[in-house]
């Protein structure tokens, strides 16, 4: 085996450094390798080149097309399983996933070795928060758009409004309002501008900040949110792929859905539980949704409809709908979990919601993170906006507001159901208008980025279950049948985004309770 | 493959730092696994597999950066890099597009490399070097994600680099105090290097100024297997059998390797001589096996009576730009940065 040169690797980042530091450089490329490790990976890598030369043709086509790839930024990880595909022996090829619709693909089921990931994790993401804090991401068609010059005012309105000075603030608002009567609203920043600025003079104007809108409406608007563009639809995808996964080889599981929302995400799992391989186990449900105020109980009545196509599919199957308005107003007892089940946590954007301004004292988020730990699931699955809502000042939080919502209603713009469309944007409307609007209790929406969440995650006792290259492909694949071109699904160590113009929106990750130290003998 | 493959791997080692093995061997790897025999490719692994960064309106070591729509119809994205104004500290987010205040600000349209199939304008490599090139050239860096192959072959690349070029050359806030005009050189690396001599071809024709070409490691080929080729196959990274593959995915079907995208100065190449054309920097790496094509190229463009600069790095592999780890890049950075500034 050959040297390396030297004289030249000192220039790499590793010579005098701590030897369990990431190689910076690597870093910058996007991969994360300890510079101890590096050496390894080399030798790695130049076996699989070896094999690779012998037997192209056949080796290729497997890790190519039947192996399942994860978080290809842990380098030494990555390298590290290639080499154990072919160690042993090649599995029959088999089904595409395209024609099987209940994304059966048992081949590799994934699995984490807790030492390795666990120390990159930590490592890696404690250290540059303010950092992360600070990215912001801006797509923009420039000044094609004459909506554009409002942003200058909007911005100069939000500035005004942090600093306090409120009369000053009132007068741009009706300038803004001006300047949107020359402007086309129909699309594109003229659109948004308006949102912007009707947001904007509720915050200054309204004593009614946060009317209480009926869950039917919620409900409604959200199901024609879910209709007009995929981000719920790869939000479930995702989700249920990775719980089919964690399913795997136990007979009893427990799926708790922290909202339930007319239970849109569930019919796909059934059915995909019902056509494994080796038959679907016992599987009960539990939706969490608020109370109504009609007295209209429509948890119970979709967990029926739910039940007969459980039963339709011959599925063994329980619904128990819990009402709560706020996850840390329920007692994990409400939740009967049996110690002999399953059990997969499923969140689509509802953790941010119990998030408050404080970064370092947040009782609520740990409180229910708490009682998800001890319930030892097998599986969490997160959604989350992918966006930096949360901020402690009005103006960044508004700035990062209004680069994503743009973003995300251009991406809305490809879509021509009507009247879909516009009720998914009143949808989009509502959650603007309170990440801009409101304060204190009263602002729910306090989004915060994937990297954020790896932290706070990591910290409550979780490890990541990473998202593969078979859950990403599928995620492509239908996105490219039945979505507009514009999306992309990107993977971020482990995660899944779904984006607007390379910009991601939305990710999706999975996450597992990390194993308790044996507690000690005397009590 | 010409020698042992254990032969050439140690060849390779021992000419760069560990790091940079590690980095180039895993590119290696991963495009090895992604071309298909048959002249598909496996873009979702592809795409799986790539490292990307978003964009950040909020500066970095002097640098900002934000995506902008060039062509909604066919989704042509380009990622603009500004340095921060040293005066205004940071930029309010209202000023992405405030225009350049000094007398000259170079602006650098630059076409990643990967072969026409890989990478993208945001991939993390692409973006780390496209943030360096801004602090090098004190100027504006533009760069265009172009449409790829084999999904797109020839002309779509250089539709898309033509495209990006009227654009710039069109924004008020591009152009230089000093003569209220967009000075515009091309850059680009590998693929990117062949993207920007068609783009500088197309400009020369439309009356459209280009100031500079530089072009690192450029692509070019042809049908005959040159002497660099045969010596160097397989031996740093690359091999004859990959650079056929993407000539194949790239070029119209049923064209061969001198089609003049592939070999300008080939059998059916064009001459220059008396054409408009800008001056070019030509970097080649002494362990290309595409060097004998890339100094072809410089010879082609010394005949035609162009204005040409070459630099010529021996000892310098594929890639030795990607990281700050080695003398070639320094030398290199210096030229680019003389080459910019001499306008």
């Amino acid at each position: 085996m050959g040297t390396y040169d030297k004289s030249i690797s000192s220039g790499s980042s590793s010579s005098s450094k701590p030897p369990d530091q990431i190689d910076s450089l690597l870093s910058g490329a996007g991969y994360k390798v300890r510079s101890s490790e590096l050496r390894t990976v080399a030798q790695s890598l130049e076996r699989l080149d070896n094999v690779l030369v012998n037997n192209y043709l056949e080796i290729s086509h497997h890790l190519s097309n039947d192996a399942i790839h994860y978080n290809p930024s842990d380098l030494f990880s990555w390298v590290d399983s290639l080499l154990s595909e072919f160690n042993q022996p090649v599995p029959m090829p088999d089904q595409s996933t395209l024609s099987d619709p209940a994304y059966v693909n048992t081949l590799v089921v994934p699995t984490l070795d807790p030492t390795v990931n666990a120390g990159v994790w930590t490592e890696h993401h404690a250290a540059p928060q303010h950092g992360i804090q600070q990215q912001l991401t801006v797509v923009t068609a420039m000044e094609e758009d004459p909506g554009i010059q409002l942003v200058h005012v909007l911005m100069t309105c939000a500035d005004t409004i942090q600093r306090g000075e409120l009369s000053l603030a009132g007068t741009l608002i009706e300038k803004l309002q001006d300047l949107l009567t020359r402007v086309n609203t129909g699309f594109g920043m003229g659109k948004v501008a308006g949102y912007f600025i009707e947001a904007l003079s509720r915050r200054l104007f309204s004593t009614l900040l946060y009317t209480n809108r009926s869950v039917y409406e919620s409900e409604f608007l959200y199901h024609n949110f879910y209709e007009a563009c995929p981000y719920l639809k790869f939000a479930h995808f995702t989700a249920n792929q990775a719980i089919l996964e964690a399913f795997d080889g136990h007979d009893c599981v427990h799926v708790i859905d922290f909202s339930f929302m007319q239970g849109l995400q569930w019919p796909a799992l059934i059915q995909a539980l019902a056509l494994r391989s080796g038959g679907p186990p016992f599987l009960r449900l539990t939706g969490i949704g608020p109370p109504s105020s009609d007295g209209h109980d429509s948890l119970s009545e979709v967990g029926l409809r739910l039940a007969e196509l459980a039963r339709f599919m011959n599925v063994r199957f329980v619904f128990r709908g819990v009402v709560a308005s706020r996850l840390d107003d329920i007692k994990p007892c409400e939740l009967q979990v049996n110690p002999n089940e399953a059990v997969a946590i499923n969140s689509i954007m509802q953790l941010h919601r119990l998030l408050n301004s404080n970064s370092t004292h947040n009782s609520s988020i740990d409180f229910v993170l708490a009682w998800i730990r001890n319930l030892n699931p097998i599986i969490m699955t997160v959604v989350e906006q992918e966006a930096n809502h949360n901020q402690p000042e009005f103006f960044d939080r508004f700035t990062a507001a209004l680069y994503y919502y743009s973003t995300l209603f251009d991406s809305l713009e490809a879509c021509s159901a009507q009247p879909e469309k516009a009720l998914a944007e009143m949808y989009i409307q509502r959650e603007l208008c309170n990440v801009v609007c409101c304060e204190g209790s009263a602002r729910v929406e306090r989004h915060e980025p994937l990297a954020t969440w790896r932290v706070r995650l990591s910290g409550a006792g979780f490890k990541p279950l990473q998202l593969g290259s078979n859950a990403f492909k599928q995620a492509s694949m239908l996105l490219t049948l039945f979505s507009a071109e514009g999306y992309c699904v990107e993977e971020n160590e482990g995660c899944l985004t779904l984006g607007w113009h390379n910009r991601p929106l939305i990710a999706a990750s999975a996450w597992q309770a990390v194993a308790e130290p044996r507690p000690p003998l005397e009590h | 493959m010409a020698g042992s493959n254990e032969v050439n791997v140690n060849e390779s080692k021992k000419v760069v730092p560990l790091n940079t093995w590690v980095l180039i061997s895993n590119f290696k790897l991963a495009y090895n696994l992604l071309r298909r025999p048959d002249g598909s490719f496996n873009r979702h692994l592809a795409e799986f597999l790539e490292r990307k960064v978003p964009a950040n309106a909020n500066p970095v070591d002097g640098v900002f950066s934000f995506d902008v729509i060039i062509d909604r119809g066919i989704g042509l994205l380009s990622r603009i890099y500004r340095p921060t104004d040293a005066e205004e500290g940071l930029p309010s987010i209202t000023e992405l597009e405030k225009p350049l205040s000094s007398d000259v600000v170079p602006v650098i349209i630059f076409f990643h490399g990967g072969s026409f199939a890989h990478s993208s304008a945001n991939s993390a490599i692409y973006d780390t070097l496209c943030r360096r090139l801004v602090g090098i050239c004190k100027g504006v860096v533009v760069s265009v994600n172009y449409r790829r192959a084999p999904e797109n072959h020839y002309p779509c690349a250089y539709e898309d680099g033509w495209a990006a070029l009227n654009w710039v050359n069109s924004r008020l806030w591009l152009q230089s105090q000093k003569d209220s005009k967009v000075h515009i050189y091309l850059a680009g690396d590998s693929s990117g290097g062949n993207i920007v001599h068609n783009v500088a071809l197309r400009a020369g024709e439309s009356g459209i100024d280009v100031l500079g070409n530089i072009v690192l490691n450029p692509m070019f080929g042809g049908e005959r297997r040159t002497e660099s080729e045969k010596r160097l196959d397989g031996k740093y990274f690359v091999t004859i059998q990959d650079r056929d593959w993407y000539w194949r995915a790239f070029l119209p079907d049923g064209e061969d390797r001198d089609h003049p995208a592939c070999n300008p100065f080939g059998p059916k190449g064009i001459s220059l001589e008396g054409i408009k054309f800008p001056k070019s920097l030509v970097v080649v790496a002494g362990l290309d096996l595409l060097q004998d094509w890339q100094l072809a190229y410089v010879e082609g463009l010394k005949k035609a009576g162009q204005e040409v600069k070459l630099l010529y790095m021996k000892q310098a592999t594929i890639g030795f730009y990607l990281l700050p780890n080695n003398d070639h890049f320094y030398t290199v950075m210096d030229e680019i940065s003389n080459f910019v500034s001499s306008n």
